[in-house]
């Protein structure tokens, strides 16, 4: 087989566009940190090739480096101040929450919460405050004693009507 | 220079979510990431706001999900300012492409994208391995986008002369396997 063309474009321009140059290119996929690595020149030969291939076969990458390697050859321009407030407030409010839950409960919570102890020890936690309000309540002795004070105040209240009423008997039998 | 304030960062705390680190990351990188989202926007047409939220975009991306992107970056094999760069201009792309009108009036169209090629050219196939992926790429940068030899040079990181011999090896190989044949 000949490839012998007497039909070849005279331009060098012409020439390339005529030809199928991406045909049998295997374009494979370029990270992020593998592009900025070629861009910066730190890859070996082999390495440089592979990814100059990609490079060539894809117009967006072949527009992003030029670009790139432009924006990073010049000085930059100062960014509007509303811009750097809105990307600081995107990490403040978290930082500020998480010294907040910096507490020993939070440790407390912490140090239960991947395991099933978080119920046993709510729990445990309910039983104790019931139990120390039940003790300075008095527990059953003070119920007892309540239930004695008040069958004795209702003794005493008789009494007291009943003295009440001896006075009213004695006034009454002086005839006053 | 912002990119020598971008080298003072302290990635590791600025990993772990320091407040102090972040914002001084923010300043350091916010001039790149303005310029970069700003280039990567012109062609799309977009203004001033969808700068703002590109660039903000960017931010996200960095510090989302407990700065998952931002620990991916390895110091040992880029710089902090070039990854940022591939980085904001990828993320500009992809707001551009969420924001793009579904439809454009064929007025704002330029002729160049209207016109069609109506004549069938054969293109000629070359054997792969005929011209090294450089010589493919110079020629693809010079032919294709007509781009200057100065930033082609400037991208290699090469003398324009060498961009240019580069060229001149390159269409005397594909003219030389033409004109002489294999067979």
């Amino acid at each position: 087989m000949s490839t012998q063309r007497d039909d070849l474009p005279a331009s060098d321009k012409e020439l390339w566009r005529r030809l199928d140059v991406d045909g049998a290119v295997e374009v494979r996929p370029v990270d992020d940190m593998e592009f900025a690595a070629w861009i910066e020149g730190r890859l070996g030969e082999a390495e440089a090739a592979r990814l100059e291939a990609s490079v060539a076969a894809d117009p967006e990458m072949r527009r992003a480096a030029l670009d790139i390697a432009d924006i990073l050859g010049k000085p930059l321009p100062a960014a509007p101040e509303r811009m750097a407030i809105r990307a600081r407030a995107l990490v403040g409010f978290e930082a500020k929450r998480k010294v907040a839950r910096k507490g020993f409960g939070d440790w407390l919570l912490n140090w239960m919460a991947p395991s099933t102890l978080r119920p046993a020890a709510v729990t445990m936690a309910a039983i104790a405050i019931a139990a120390g309000g039940f003790t300075m309540g008095g527990g059953l002795g003070a119920s007892f004693a309540q239930q004695d004070y008040e069958a004795s105040g209702r003794q005493r209240v008789v009494s007291t009507s009943e003295a009440s009423t001896d006075i009213s008997e004695f006034f009454a039998s002086d005839g006053i | 220079m912002q990119v020598a304030d971008l080298n003072q960062i302290d990635l590791q705390a600025l990993a772990r979510g320091d407040k102090r680190s972040w914002d001084a990351f923010v300043g350091a990188a916010a001039p790149l990431i303005n310029a970069m989202v700003r280039r990567a926007l012109a062609p799309y047409g977009l203004g001033d706001e969808d700068v703002m939220d590109a660039a903000q975009d960017v931010f996200v991306r960095l510090c989302a999900q407990d700065f998952r992107l931002l620990k991916t970056y390895d110091p040992a094999r880029a710089g902090l300012s070039t990854w940022l760069a591939v980085v904001a201009r990828s993320a500009a792309i992809d707001h551009a492409r969420r924001r793009r009108r579904p439809t454009q009036p064929i007025d704002e169209v330029p002729e160049a994208v209207l016109g069609v090629e109506d004549r069938h050219v054969e293109k000629l196939k070359i054997p792969q391995g005929l011209l090294t992926e450089r010589q493919t790429l110079i020629l693809k940068y010079l032919y294709d986008e007509e781009r200057e030899v100065a930033d082609i040079a400037q991208l290699l990181k090469v003398d324009p002369q060498t961009v240019r011999s580069t060229q001149h090896r390159a269409l005397v190989r594909l003219r030389a396997y033409f004109r002489e044949g294999t067979g």
